[in-house]
């Protein structure tokens, strides 16, 4: 069972918690911890282009981390003075790394849930509670390529008679703009007719309708939908005993680790956050324990 | 058992009620018969077929009655005609209605309120009689458009229905994805005993395996028989529809209608390339043949003129900095006032090739010549401007106006004083004379086509580029238009065309190139070219080879057998 292809209910509660959670808690050991997981099942997932992409997530980071005490200048300790005696603050400066380390794992959570949740997935999600809507939204999943290839189509055409202007004014442009749109709708329009005699052909609209998916939830799953409900329990209680919370300005203070909420509510943080890493991993050694017997 | 009873329909369309689009259309359907209609386009068929399923059926005056299983068609509810009667229709995007695959074939059930259990059952059912498993999971807009249709098919068959309309599924396939369709059609028939009615133009395909052929003209039925017959019933009428029958066919009753050999002897008319050979031994059983060529046809090649109106050298393209190569070091010479037909497999780039030519794409590598000057070298008003243009392969994309008018005074400018004068001359010589105020989505297939042909004509240019001109296009419209080629060419136009028809253009084309694998494998005469090929070549080439040395077309088979005989 790789995270990947659990069921998508799984899929999307992990990311609701994570994402939120990752926004909420500013107590930097959690977000290192956010961080380190978020980035590990990245690293995991992704195999191309994940140097350059991590790299300009640093400057990214830097950016926000060393740029934030430029704007903000409340804090005790000063560091040092610029223009017009503006001081530069070592609290708003941690400030500053905690912010971009939010960020960097919200997009890092991001990047791997495009790739998780496919819209299939993301549609049998809400198929069951919004139907008519989940019709709309596959519909226009199905159209939006449509469009793209129709309108490649259609300045090719234009092109091969001569009609196309690559430069020029911008007011040929802009008319050449509003032609392809004309010629888009009016194509989508006789489209949709066909499309309606489809659905009407094959019963859309006789009666009481069902919604049809291919996901199938397995008991281990069922456990660990379970077990998931209970983390984001625990830590939501940890949060409201005050367990996460951290005080930037005018001075750093942090909740101890001695209290149980804070202990208790990261324990729970870090077993929530490495559900994808530990799938994963555990499925890459079941297969490397697999040819090995081969 | 009659599944369907069609009663003296007559139907005429609220705009134009003296016009009847049916008139007293009578007709019984079997259970698990495969009837094919066909007849030239707008003859009725497609509105024929949409009275057959209630939610289908235009608006209009209608006169008649439409029994199914017995009762009038109406009295049975929305879920049995939908689960029941199954619709294909003939354009393969537009019938796909969500994003992927498993969803398509589901979609039907869902509307019909099956629950999970059944639905997962009947689209593993379906996936597996299809060979789909490879593909179930992917989105519909990656999907070939063999594919699509097939799925169309696949997801309306798992409604279970007892009875198949389809309205011309393959006009839009390739030739091999058409095949497969069509034979998936028949294994439908053979196996599951469902009733087919399919319109189709390309009838080698199905002919033989109907059980009856109906023939349809201003919205009459003006022949119903079985397959066998129904090109005699055509010739004695000399109904042009004759033209859109199989090779064996046009064959077998170009000689029997001459020839006095034949009287006498028994032999039913031949369907299949199998057939037709069979037949061609049983005719000359045991005669020594006397002649076994044909004298060599005049070819227009032989002119002589040796400048070439489009040069390739040496080109290399992809579509991406990190996709494969399309063109393979493409190099191509085509001569001056020829018909070019550039013939070969799907996505091998013959379209790619024209829009090379056309300069909608860049080659990385190697150089395009019009004319003898390098393309680059032309400024896009002076190239479009009566040297070349293009009919891409959706004629519909060319129009962008209200009327068919408007869209072809596009293409001249408002100085011209000959402008009027132009648009008549090219309207008469496209017949688009009492089109010229309609709407052009609402003109058809054939039609649109004409008017397509007609826009790109009227800059004058020296060299068309055509891709897929004959795709949809029924077998009477065919010959039109190739009497527009025909016209063209004598006035020195250079016309370069993509096709899939293999019998247009051993017909029309002057040269002919295979296409494989980014490049030109073989350029020929069209004799020479189909001559040489076992499975590229025509069906009348096909079926007498092994007695003929140099047949190609129909006519070529006609004429050797009557010299033979005589």
């Amino acid at each position: 069972m790789c995270f990947l292809h659990c069921h998508p209910m799984i899929n999307l509660v992990f990311y609701l918690g994570a994402i939120f959670m990752g926004m909420c808690f500013t107590h930097p050991v959690f977000q290192l911890c956010a961080l380190l997981l978020s980035l590990s099942y990245y690293v995991l997932l992704f195999k191309e282009n994940r140097l350059r992409k991590l790299l300009g997530m640093s400057v990214f980071f830097l950016m926000i981390a060393l740029g934030n005490p430029l704007f903000n200048d409340r804090g005790e300790s000063l560091l040092f003075t610029w223009i017009n005696g503006r001081g530069y603050f070592l609290e708003a400066l941690y400030y500053g790394i905690s912010m971009g380390a939010m960020f960097v794992t919200v997009i890092l959570w991001f990047s791997t849930y495009q790739q998780v949740m496919t819209s299939d997935k993301l549609l049998y999600c809400f198929g069951n509670l919004a139907p008519a809507f989940t019709m709309i939204l596959t519909m226009v999943f199905r159209f939006i390529p449509d469009f793209q290839k129709k309108i490649l189509q259609i300045t090719a055409a234009r092109k091969g008679i001569g009609k196309w202007q690559e430069e020029g004014k911008q007011r040929t442009k802009i008319e050449q703009g509003l032609l392809i749109l004309s010629l888009l709708t009016s194509q989508a329009l006789e489209h949709s007719i066909v499309t309606a005699d489809s659905m009407k052909s094959r019963g859309f609209g006789s009666g009481k309708s069902t919604a049809f998916s291919i996901f199938q939830i397995k008991k281990s799953e069922t456990c660990l939908l379970f077990l998931m409900f209970v983390l984001l329990l625990t830590i939501l209680l940890c949060a409201l005993a005050g367990g996460m919370s951290a005080v930037y300005f005018p001075w750093i203070e942090l909740s101890s680790f001695g209290s149980l909420p804070t202990s208790l509510g990261f324990i729970c943080y870090a077993i929530f956050l490495s559900i994808p890493t530990v799938l994963h991993i555990r499925e890459e050694i079941i297969w490397y324990i697999l040819k090995l017997k081969i | 058992m009659v599944h369907f009873e069609i009663k003296n329909l007559s139907f005429s369309y609220p705009s134009d009620m003296k016009k009847e689009i049916l008139h007293k259309v009578s007709l019984t359907v079997k259970r698990g018969e495969f009837i094919t209609i066909c007849g030239k386009s707008g003859c009725g068929k497609t509105t024929l077929l949409r009275h057959l399923k209630t939610v289908l059926t235009p608006y209009g005056k209608r006169e008649g009655e439409i029994l199914y299983k017995g009762k009038n068609l109406k009295e049975a509810d929305l879920r049995t005609q939908s689960s029941e009667i199954g619709y294909v229709m003939q354009n393969p995007d537009q019938q796909i209605v969500t994003d992927k695959v498993w969803h398509e074939l589901a979609f039907g059930l869902e509307s019909l309120g099956c629950d999970q259990k059944t639905i997962r059952l009947r689209v593993a059912e379906m996936a597996s009689y299809f060979g789909i498993q490879d593909w179930f999971h992917k989105k519909t807009d990656q999907l070939s458009g063999g594919q699509k249709q097939l799925l169309n098919l696949a997801s309306i068959m798992a409604m279970q229905p007892e009875l198949l309309i389809l309205d011309e599924p393959t006009s839009q396939l390739d030739p091999i994805a058409a095949s497969d369709f069509l034979n998936t059609i028949r294994k439908i028939n053979r196996e599951l005993g469902t009733t087919i009615i399919i319109t189709e133009h390309r009838l080698e395909d199905i002919l033989y395996a109907s059980d009856r052929v109906i023939v349809m003209e201003a919205g009459r039925i003006i022949a119903d028989d079985m397959p066998e017959n129904i090109g005699e019933q055509l010739l004695k009428n000399k109904h042009p529809m004759f033209a859109a029958m199989p090779a064996p066919v046009q064959i077998f009753h170009g000689i029997s209608k001459e020839s006095k050999v034949l009287e006498g002897r028994e032999l039913s008319c031949p369907l299949t390339v199998r057939q037709g050979a069979r037949w061609l031994d049983l005719l000359f059983n045991g005669m020594a043949l006397k002649e076994t060529r044909i004298a060599e046809k005049k070819s227009n090649s032989e002119k002589g003129s040796s400048f070439p109106a489009v040069k390739l050298k040496e080109i290399w393209f992809r579509y991406q900095k990190d996709s494969p190569d399309v063109i393979k070091d493409l190099s191509l010479e085509i001569e001056k006032g020829s018909i070019f037909c550039i013939v070969g497999g799907n996505g091998t780039g013959k379209s790619t090739t024209l829009k090379i030519i056309s300069g909608i794409c860049r080659p990385y590598r190697g150089k395009v010549f019009i004319e003898g000057k390098p393309l680059e070298k032309y400024k896009t008003r002076e190239l479009f401007g009566g040297i070349l243009a293009m009919l891409p392969q959706d004629p519909q994309n060319l129009f962008v106006h209200k009327t068919v008018k408007e869209d072809l005074e596009e293409m001249i400018s408002r100085k011209d004083s000959r402008r009027e004068e132009k648009i008549k001359e090219i309207a008469a010589l496209c017949e688009l004379t009492h089109l010229l105020d309609s709407h052009p989505y609402d003109l058809s297939g054939g039609e649109l086509q004409r008017a397509a042909l007609g826009k790109i004509l009227l800059t004058n240019p020296g060299i068309i580029l055509l891709d897929e001109p004959t795709k949809g296009l029924d077998s009477i419209f065919k010959i039109t238009f190739a009497g527009i080629l025909k016209k063209l060419r004598e006035q020195g136009t250079t016309i370069i065309m993509v096709s899939h028809d293999v019998e247009f253009c051993a017909d029309y084309a002057d040269w002919v190139g295979m296409f494989f694998d980014g490049g030109i494998v073989t350029t020929n005469t069209a004799e020479g070219f189909f001559l040489g090929n076992s499975f590229y070549t025509t069906a009348a080439n096909r079926m007498s080879r092994h007695l003929f040395e140099n047949t190609v077309t129909n006519k070529d088979v006609i004429s050797l057998c009557q010299q033979n005989l005589s």
